[in-house]
């Protein structure tokens, strides 16, 4: 029996016990959690989702390498290619390698923690970082200009009339959370941020000014009005949450071991906060937070193609995004919170003359937590299929549209169902079965091509598969899989055979 | 045209006030008074005139350093002190913005639009002397021409390292400046309507023709000069042809000495003739003065006109008709214009600093108290999100572009920031030199209300002179402090819930005279008789700076 389905079956709360230290504050509230929990339909609330934002466009060639076009590699970014006997190994695959800073996301590729998804990006791409990272916070199409993100508008659907009301009995706690100073895109609702930010939890109390009185809520008209009561409610919402974070923050233990403060690494810190939290009981949806320095136009490497600022920044992202698991863990919260990377952009395929590389188009993001049910999604980049433009200029093609991530995030992880997640995405983006162990077919089409499977990829033979009705695929050799589910039509020409390993 | 046409009402306070605060950093009570009466004409004349444009030098300002208190610009590199002198410029440009000893002038609120606009940062172009070319360069055009500084921009040093410029070549192209100057610099990524303007083609093209441009001396230890260089070996000498968004110009390629120059031209000449250049430069300068709020109407009605203005061959892009005509519309004055920007940090604290008149000491003879306040000054904006002369992208702080645009200041974090540093006001910790504690003192404020201070009305004394009230201590506490007026309610709760916590408003009046009377006797009473009522005032202002009417201007 999981944590969830013995809240929900439970009728005494002995829940305490259960979860050890964990949310004992919200416990002994008759909490939102449990109450939403014995609502019907509603019994993953507790579950939290961790956005890690690498701020300027993250080289993704240089992060997930493929092993399998090395010659290639290395003619197109020579100054900058990471040599062969440097790359971190991978269990179970002899295609792809990791930068050799990210031992700590090796680690958990291996542990099934991690899932690479390769090729990441939306049709059109633009390379301005500006309008790149709004398309990736809106989740618009590349030619439409939305107002809203789209983690903001999933809160907004499941919380109505934010921030008006707020907290309340029912969800006491921010919907979403920056570590840092500003809120970003990702969670603006459609009248405000749907997020609020928070830098320290314990002088962030002190400060807000919770217990004074407030002010009578005349207010002028005009735009100075409609800013006046903005910063009302900023002032309203920030005394009535700071309570809930400080007690939050003092209830929670940071379990795992995390790098030392004077190693700067801030995305650590700010996910150390983050499990803190969560451990103290915090009922926030979403954690936002971010990594800035991979606007890498120059010198992205130094002395020698493994060190340098890029290896830093891979450095710290895996050294802080294996802590955090590592912590999660220990906590007994990993099953309940997941994690995904995004950035502006890839880099180009080709190295510039400055030891760096210029704004490119698709590139490797990653998704973590014990939750996600593959290790790779989508193929390696084909280095001898880039999208050419002037100069010499070469981009890795897109594989993977953003917005796939993101439906199985809205769909799979917060359980709003299929016709919500489209309707949240503003389009029907199918699944990449980040959360589901079975290989769906996409399409009907051979069984070797990538693109008839919803993973991206042909099937490995440890994995179950299905083909979906309606759908007829082609197969001409012998594969194995653990499973097979045929609701289509599986087509076998000679010597097609499915050996189903069980 | 008709709302750009001027405002030709003599200015009051409150329409003096809305113009200070715009125009400046905000103002002293004296500079207000100061334009009262006069015509936004003269007015913003005066702002223009006023501009010094040769402050003194920055100095070091550590004591226990060579040289303290010298200016070091002069001297030739000193890597050692790098980091402390880009800091010196920091404060010295902080220093000039928040002093009150000369007339009010609008040169550094405009100068920040440009550093905001074309943006380099001082942790990224990493040489002191970068930094102070490049600021002293939009300093001193920044009422100038928008074409002559578009090309000095595109060849300043420390632009040139910001943005990749010295590594751009012929055959290896680095784009990152060609693409930031069509996107933020000149015509803008999209059109008021979110049509895209150019292609990544016309960035490439723009890419080629600055190719061959590098800077000297950087970080060269004991260098006296450093400049710009063209080197046409590095070059691409080739034509440049754009996009339809340009008319398809083609941009002939030159290869003599003079070649960049020549290109830079045609290049700058082919944006500025873009039709959406001038908007998209007018709309920021609207966004920045006026409201952020830009709605398809005050695109038409204003945008357009302005850029139509901005770019006739009679203005040819001058900067300064462009910045009056706005200043001094009819449409500026609209008290629907008032009150509808959220104060970014700058307003913020050098905006106090100025009203609430905390002087600046000499950055020359008293360089380290100077230090000492301008560190504080810089470290409050840098948590508020804005750190001088370091933006966190190329893009400038984010409140000027982001959806929602000011109201970006606001958010719980920087609630209490705020808070943190108007409540330095009140506490005053911060001792800036003996004898001098930055912030706001309430009881000499109150005191020099008291008429006759010494002659406390009692029974022995019944034509003593009154306390002063509640109210009239209230009524000069938020004189010209707020840019929308506080409603009857909101003062009530202000004297009744926070300054007398519930207590009748007369017991002001015994406690006030019990401490005149302390104070003249100078009787065993004083200590706490003082103590409750600078409590009450403390309370009073403090609450009073945490409004959110504060916040906005």
């Amino acid at each position: 029996m999981t944590r969830r389905d013995f809240l929900a079956a439970s009728t005494a709360f002995t829940v305490p016990v259960m979860l050890n230290g964990f949310g004992l504050k919200a416990m002994t509230r008759q909490s939102a959690l449990v109450q939403s929990l014995m609502q019907s339909g509603a019994v993953n609330t507790d579950r939290v989702l961790v956005i890690v934002y690498l701020n300027g466009g993250n080289d993704g060639l240089n992060t997930v390498i493929p092993l399998d076009q090395l010659p290639t590699y290395n003619t197109l970014r020579s100054p900058i290619a990471l040599p062969e006997n440097s790359l971190l190994r991978l269990q179970g695959t002899d295609k792809m390698a990791f930068h050799p800073a990210m031992t700590g996301m090796r680690n958990l590729y291996n542990d099934g923690r991690l899932t690479v998804i390769n090729s990441v990006s939306y049709p059109n791409p633009d390379q301005s970082h500006f309008r790149s990272t709004d398309i990736w916070m809106t989740a618009a199409n590349a030619d439409v200009s939305l107002t809203t993100g789209w983690a903001g508008r999933y809160l907004e659907d499941r919380f109505p009339g934010y921030p008006v009301g707020f907290p309340n009995e029912q969800m006491e706690d921010p919907l979403a959370i920056q570590i840092g100073y500003l809120t970003s895109t990702a969670l603006l609702g459609s009248q405000q941020s749907m997020g609020v930010a928070i830098n320290d939890p314990e002088a962030f109390y002190q400060l807000v000014g919770a217990g004074e009185p407030t002010s009578p809520n005349d207010i002028p008209g005009g735009d100075a009005g409609t800013l006046i009561s903005f910063i009302r409610l900023q002032q309203a919402l920030a005394v009535g949450y700071a309570g809930e974070i400080k007690n939050a923050f003092d209830a929670g233990q940071t379990l795992g071991t995390y790098p030392l403060e004077n190693m700067n690494n801030s995305l650590a810190e700010q996910l150390k906060i983050v499990a803190r939290l969560i451990h103290g009981g915090l009922k926030t949806k979403i954690f936002f937070v971010a990594l800035g320095g991979f606007d890498t136009h120059s010198g992205q490497i130094v002395n020698s193609p493994v060190t340098g600022p890029h290896a830093d920044l891979l450095g710290k992202v895996s050294d802080a995004l294996y802590a955090f698991q590592e912590d999660l863990r220990l906590q007994g919260t990993q099953d309940r919170v997941v994690g995904m990377t995004f950035s502006d952009f890839g880099r180009r395929a080709n190295a510039n003359a400055s030891n760096g590389t210029d704004h490119g188009v698709a590139a490797p993001q990653f998704v973590f937590g014990s939750s996600v049910r593959h290790q790779v999604i989508g193929t390696n980049p084909n280095l001898s299929d880039l999208i050419e433009s002037y100069g010499g200029n070469k981009d890795v093609k897109m594989q993977i549209d953003f917005r796939r991530i993101y439906a199985d995030l809205l769909n799979d992880w917060f359980e709003t169902g299929r016709a919500k997640a489209d309707n949240l995405l503003l389009h029907n983006f199918p699944t990449i079965s980040l959360f589901s162990d079975v290989c769906e077919t996409l399409t009907s089409g051979p069984w070797n091509s990538p693109t008839t499977w919803t993973v991206g990829r042909v099937p490995m033979s440890g994995e179950k598969i299905r083909v979906n009705a309606g759908h007829v695929v082609t197969l001409s050799d012998v594969v194995s899989v653990r499973s097979a589910q045929v609701q289509g039509t599986i087509r076998y020409g000679a010597g097609g055979k499915i050996r189903i390993t069980g | 045209m008709a709302v750009l046409d001027p405002y030709t009402v003599p200015l009051t306070r409150a329409t003096a006030a809305h113009l200070l605060r715009r125009a400046t950093f905000g103002p002293t009570p004296a500079e207000i008074t100061a334009l009262v009466g006069q015509t936004a004409a003269q007015a913003v004349q005066s702002l223009i005139t006023n501009g010094n444009y040769n402050p003194p030098p920055p100095v070091e300002l550590d004591e226990n350093q060579p040289g303290a208190g010298e200016p070091f610009l002069d001297k030739p590199f000193n890597g050692g002190r790098n980091f402390q002198f880009g800091y010196a410029i920091k404060y010295w440009w902080l220093g000039i913005m928040s002093q009150q000893t000369g007339a009010p002038a609008l040169l550094d609120k405009l100068t920040m639009f440009w550093q905001n606009h074309f943006v380099t940062t001082r942790t990224v172009v990493d040489d002191y002397r970068f930094v102070d070319r490049y600021l002293r360069l939009l300093r001193n055009n920044a009422l100038g021409n928008f074409r002559s500084l578009v090309i000095a921009v595109s060849k300043d040093p420390a632009m040139l390292r910001f943005l990749n410029g010295n590594e751009n070549e012929a055959g290896s192209p680095n784009e990152n400046y060609a693409r930031e100057l069509q996107e933020l610099f000149t015509v803008g990524a999209v059109d008021f309507a979110g049509t895209k303007n150019y292609t990544e083609e016309d960035v490439k093209a723009a890419a080629r023709i600055l190719t061959g441009w590098n800077y000297t001396n950087f970080w060269t230890e004991g260098s006296t000069s450093f400049e710009t260089t063209f080197t046409v070996s590095r070059h691409d000498t080739t034509d440049k042809l754009f996009s339809s968004h340009y008319n398809n110009t083609r941009i002939t390629g030159r290869s003599t000495a003079t070649a960049g120059d020549q290109e830079l031209t045609d290049l700058v000449a082919m944006l500025l003739a873009h039709p959406q250049t001038a908007r998209f430069i007018c709309r920021k300068l609207y966004r920045w003065y006026v409201n952020p709020h830009v709605t398809q109407a005050i695109e038409d009605t204003v945008i357009v006109p302005l850029a139509l203005f901005f770019a006739s061959p009679a203005n040819d892009f001058a900067i300064q008709p462009v910045v009056v005509k706005l200043l001094t519309s009819q449409h500026f004055f609209e008290a629907a214009n008032r009150g509808c920007i959220v104060k970014s940090p700058a307003e913020l604290i050098v905006g106090s600093i100025r009203f609430f008149g905390q002087p600046i000491p000499d950055m020359t003879t008293d360089y380290v108290a100077f230090g000492k306040l301008l560190d504080f000054m810089q470290w409050r904006m840098d948590q508020l999100q804005m750190n001088t002369l370091d933006q966190p992208t190329v893009f400038g702080y984010e409140p000027y572009y982001q959806t929602g645009y000011s109201k970006n200041w606001m958010n719980t974090t920087t609630i209490a920031m705020r808070n943190e540093f108007t409540d330095a006001l009140i506490w005053r910790w911060l001792e800036v030199k003996p004898g001098y504690n930055m912030g706001i003192d309430v009881l000499a404020w109150a005191t020099s209300l008291q008429a006759d201070f010494n002659n406390v009305p009692s029974a022995t004394n019944p034509s003593g002179t009154p306390a002063i009230t509640c109210e009239t201590i209230l009524a000069a506490f938020i004189a010209d402090l707020f840019a929308t007026d506080l409603f009857q309610r909101q003062k009530d709760f202000l004297i009744d819930t926070i300054m007398m916590n519930s207590l009748p408003r007369t017991s002001w009046g015994f406690e006030w005279n019990a401490y005149r009377t302390a104070l003249i006797t100078n009787s065993g009473e004083l200590s706490w008789r003082q103590n409750s009522v600078t409590w009450r005032l403390q309370n009073l202002m403090r609450y009073t700076l945490r409004l959110a009417e504060y916040h906005v201007f």
